[in-house]
């Protein structure tokens, strides 16, 4: 589209710069906090410019955070958590959109709620779940009295148990199960135009045809979008991971987790060293894949050129 | 949700929705559950016998004055930085999508704030906004009053809205981009055909388009304001000064996680989620019908 | 060729076999809540534990802090995860203490057959952590107390060599070094310990009623009456004279940093800050600690012990506790107190520690001098009833509600009375719920 606009343009890198710089500020200071020793990020003063030790406090925030291993659990979780999310997502929207079945609302609103209570709040019997993830359905059992039938006919004695403790699956799980995903296909879904249903009918193709190949590629920068925050938010996640990988040694943990027990305790009965320059100089290596990946992302944020006519 | 074109096969429907549904029963209600019952009872951390109570809990929350200063910061908090985010996201993305030269960097690097952990942004700001040796440092020396975080509670609110805001506008951002970018080629070229300029055709066409996503961004923002707030709270005020700072967030996580009071967090965790649902209630009942769906 | 292959093969087997069975090591957890380099420390006396036995090893793992540390054994212990031993902070005492999940430390050593001196603990630090018979419960681990930090350089440009003994003595040196032109004579934060705990022990004044707590359950808090309050209508006065400047993260610095940077010349703050002050200060900056002082006219008692101690919770196997026993063993004897204290700020738990480490010579110079006043400030006195401890329900809400109606009093919100009075009130409503839920309870 040519057109000439000057003074909007101008305006819109306004914008734009302006923007860019508020984002960078913080930014910067992280990167400078990471420049420099000890003694001098101890100094109470705005360090507006980088010190020259970014080497040494890289190598020791690598070497004492096992950051090797964890930056790889931190992204098979990550990926884990924002493709499950995406996945299931879409397929759950799309059966509370499209289909037509009894407690639909119900079911929508019992997704929805998810997203009211914090993680944090519940930890402690999540955990429970996470140790036991079958324990939920052997309650059940237990309490309809089915455990007790089984054992009479068979002579089987139900016990399932399922640890999902220093697992992948276990640091994914409870992560995918809210509802952010399925809120923000809902509402993409509800502004697609009944017409591409009736054309795809009359195309032949029954719902899974449908969904795969005409609602799909519509929802490629919605996807691109969940996507990436899902990931970020997996990347940054701390107090759950902490808790459900208590095999250090073993499993490892994630970066995130490993930065903050790179970071000084702070405690009024004293404290260690506040070498918070080598905290920093963590924060950037943990930083730098989950911005690696936006960069990579951002080619799927093109309008589409395909498209029907709206 | 009234969609009229839909799939006859119900049972189908269900089978797409099953997988959540048994994990947001397993590792969501299950839980929940078991601190809901709590919140009835007066529990021990370590276990080993409870008492029931029944509202006694729920009557020591209300009769807490702090809890309902707690409330009112929160709305306060929510409103804030919704408002902020969601304004300069949008501003943000409406800019980027124009699609001038090198816009690509910067959508790029307007993503980066979420990228970062809140712990560490909370930090940096922390460095910015420090009284004595930040950007105000010069005025503060001058007027001492000016810009007192560490005792003014406004001055400490406005420093974690700021923060706060910060990330959650990136987040914003990705979205109405999205969305922005979902709107065809073809309708905008038409409608420039027609003679619109850029300002009557971001306000006429594409602002409407997108009010499906304006409406989630409204949804979401407001419901994690109050609970991803808790990692700001923590590392900028600590609740503080006084307790100008503490939302229900992190009233909840302090008197639970480091109190150990397990019985208190948990009745204030049932009103938080009442207050939520009523929140959104109230969006969907009196918002939604403005969003144009189709 | 293949009968070389089998050879080969088996010998290749009994060597694994040899060094499986020798290394069928028993293993145990333990969780802790030190991060950064103290975490480090931690792993290297794990590692020397390790080296120095075969039979057990010790899997030391850190959660990021104190309250992630009791939180995350809260949840293991729930689903019956727990580890072996956990790492627990003063204030986090209680709660464990009426519960059924620990294995007290006299009864873990006795079990396994070690005889431990339990008179050897420096008296301070044991009654904290004991029963009401005096029996330890706990294995004091990393311990520090409450010193006064002051710039020598700073006393000498006001002809003080030494640093006061009593806080009249402390105003009047910092009015003359605000005279001086210090613009900061003393850095403060509003932290309860040192100024609720510590002056409250030291001075011999109740923090609660009922032995501090020790005694029962239905304890009240007693700080609202007496020298507490004159206290802090002193540094409140203080504070508006100039003489005190308030230090917190949100200002820009911490007490620590605005003290290492001479920007203000006395601090209140924790032993453990010692080697941080070293590492971080001014070039060429000469300062010292003293034990905090006592008002005038006050015999001097006992400080309290800060820091955490070790724990062993049940659920576990009795290989798991032998393995326990032994580690509890080795980080009592001198040369680990020795160790513990070259790389941490944290002092000697047991008296015959503190002994040996005076032979070898480590409180002879710098950067270790001036940090066996900590012990003498532990040993002031013999323990009584109000310089043994604080056993209070709920203690993290009740430190945050004084630190809350402090800050409130700084900030001209509410009168010292008022804002003293509310916290003390509220936190007696902590007091009660705690006592609820306990009711029936015994204190041990």
């Amino acid at each position: 589209m040519i057109e000439r606009t000057p003074l909007l343009n101008f305006a819109t890198y306004a914008v734009m710069i302006i923007g860019a710089f508020i984002v960078f500020v913080p930014l910067w200071l992280v990167f400078v906090g990471a420049t420099l020793t000890v003694r001098e990020i101890n100094t109470p003063e705005l360090h507006f410019f980088a010190g020259s030790h970014l080497f040494e406090n890289l190598q020791a925030a690598w070497a004492r955070g096992h950051l090797g291993g964890r930056l790889l659990n931190s992204l098979i979780m990550s990926l884990g958590v924002a493709t499950g999310k995406v996945v299931m997502s879409s397929l759950t929207a799309f059966g509370l959109v499209y289909f037509r079945f009894p407690g639909r609302m119900l079911a929508f609103w019992l997704i929805f709620i998810t997203l009211m209570l914090p993680l944090e709040v519940r930890i402690v019997p999540t955990y429970a779940v996470a140790a036991n993830a079958l324990w939920p359905f052997q309650s059940i059992l237990d309490a309809s009295g089915l455990t007790y039938l089984i054992q009479m006919l068979s002579g089987v004695q139900v016990g399932l148990e399922w640890n999902l403790l220093n697992s992948y699956t276990g640091l994914v799980l409870p992560l995918i199960a809210t509802a952010t995903g399925t809120f923000l296909y809902r509402q993409f879904f509800l502004t697609v135009p009944d017409e591409l249903l009736e054309a795809a009918r009359m195309d032949g193709a029954g719902p899974f045809r449908f969904l795969a190949e005409f609602l799909m590629p519509l929802s490629r920068t919605n996807m691109a979008a969940l996507f990436t925050i899902m990931f970020l938010y997996a990347w940054n996640q701390y107090l759950w991971p902490l808790l459900a990988t208590p095999d250090r040694a073993g499993f490892g943990t994630t970066a995130v987790v490993e930065l903050k027990l790179l970071a000084p305790t702070v405690s009024t009965n004293g404290g260690g060293t506040p070498d918070w320059n080598v905290a920093m100089a963590g924060c950037l290596i943990v930083m730098l894949p989950p911005l690696l990946l936006v960069a990579f992302m951002q080619r799927y944020f093109v309008r589409g050129l395909i498209a029907t006519e709206k | 949700m009234e969609k009229r074109a839909t799939f006859s096969m119900g049972w189908l429907g269900l089978a797409f929705i099953l997988p959540q549904i048994l994990l947001v029963f397993t590792f969501f209600y299950w839980p929940t559950g078991a601190a809901m019952y709590w919140a009835f009872t007066l529990e021990r951390p370590w276990g080993g016998g409870n008492e029931w109570v029944g509202f006694d809990n729920f009557r020591q929350v209300f009769a807490d004055r702090a809890y309902w200063g707690s409330i009112i910061r929160s709305l306060i908090f929510a409103a804030s930085t919704a408002t902020l985010s969601i304004v300069f996201g949008l501003l943000l993305a409406v800019a980027c999508d124009r699609g001038l030269k090198g816009y690509q960097a910067f959508r790029t690097i307007f993503v980066w704030p979420y990228a970062v952990v809140a712990p560490a942004a909370a930090l940096a700001f922390r460095f910015i906004f420090a009284p004595e040796a930040g950007i105000f440092a010069s005025l503060v020396k001058a007027y001492p009053e000016f810009w007192n975080p560490a005792q003014n509670g406004y001055h400490a609110m406005a420093m974690i809205i700021i923060c706060y805001s910060w990330k959650y506008a990136a987040y914003c951002f990705i979205f109405f981009l999205a969305a922005l970018q979902a709107i065809p080629r073809s309708v905008i070229e038409a409608s420039a055909l027609d003679g619109a300029g850029v300002l009557s055709r971001v306000f006429d066409i594409q602002l409407p388009l997108i009010t499906p996503t304006f409406f989630f961004m409204l949804v979401i923002s407001i419901t994690d304001s109050f609970q991803d707030s808790f990692g700001i709270v923590d590392v900028m005020t600590d609740g503080g000064p006084g307790k100008a700072t503490e939302l229900l967030v992190y009233k909840i996580y302090f008197d639970g996680f480091r109190g150990l009071d397990y019985s208190g967090a948990a009745a204030q965790s049932i009103v938080l989620m009442l207050i939520m649902m009523v929140l959104t209630f109230f969006q969907f009942r009196y918002i939604e019908r403005r969003v144009h769906y189709s | 060729m293949k009968l070389k292959l089998l050879a080969t093969v088996a010998a290749l087997l009994l060597a694994a076999t040899a060094s499986a069975s020798s290394a069928e090591r028993v293993k145990f957890e333990m969780w802790h809540g030190l991060t950064g380099d103290l975490g480090g420390v931690v792993d290297q006396v794990c590692k020397r534990f390790n080296d120095s036995q075969a039979d057990y090893e010790i899997i030391c793992t850190s959660q990021g802090s104190y309250d992630n540390a009791l939180q995350n054994a809260i949840a293991a212990y729930r689903a019956k995860k727990n580890p072996t031993i956990v790492q627990i902070f003063d204030a986090g005492t209680l709660d464990l203490l009426l519960s059924e999940a620990y294995v007290p430390a006299r009864k873990l050593m006795a079990d396994n057959g070690y005889k431990i001196n339990w008179e050897d603990y420096i008296p301070a630090i044991s009654n904290y952590y004991a029963n009401s018979k005096g029996e330890l419960n706990s294995f004091p681990f990393n311990s520090s107390t409450a010193m006064m930090y002051w710039n020598k350089d700073a006393f000498a440009k006001i002809g003080k060599t030494e640093a006061p003994k009593t806080w009249e003595e402390t105003f009047d040196s910092l009015k003359a070094l605000k005279a001086a032109g210090y613009e900061c004579p003393m850095a403060w934060n509003y932290d309860t310990w040192p100024i609720m705990e510590q002056f409250s022990a030291i001075n011999n004044i109740p923090v609660a009623t009922k032995g501090n707590g020790y005694q029962g359950l239905d304890a009240e808090l007693a700080v609202n009456k007496g020298k507490f309050v004159d206290m802090i209508k002193t540094l409140k006065k203080g504070y508006d004279d100039g003489l005190v400047k308030i230090k917190v993260p949100e200002t820009g610095a911490t007490i620590v940093q605005a003290f290492a940077n001479a920007d203000c010349q006395v601090m209140l703050s924790s032993i453990a800050d010692h080697g941080t002050v070293t590492k971080t200060q001014k070039p060429d900056m000469k300062w010292d600690v003293a034990m905090l002082p006592t008002l005038a006219g006050v015999e001097r008692h006992n400080s309290l012990v800060g820091g955490a101690s070790l724990w062993a919770l049940q659920g576990k196997t009795d290989a798991e506790y032998k393995g326990a026993a032994a580690f509890f063993n080795f980080i009592a004897q001198p040369e680990s107190a020795l160790f513990w204290s070259t790389n941490t700020g944290y002092i000697p738990v047991t008296k015959s520690g503190f002994e040996f480490m005076k032979g070898q010579g480590f409180y002879d110079k710098a950067p270790y001098k001036g940090r066996e006043l900590a012990i003498a400030s532990l040993n002031a006195s013999a323990v009584n009833e109000n310089t043994r401890g604080i056993r209070l329900g709920g203690f993290v809400q009740i430190r945050k509600e004084m630190r809350d109606a402090l800050t409130d009093i700084f900030a001209n919100k509410v009168s010292v009375d008022d804002g003293i009075n509310s916290a003390v009130e509220r936190s007696n409503v902590v007091l009660r719920k705690f006592e609820k839920t306990y009711a029936g309870k015994m204190l041990p």
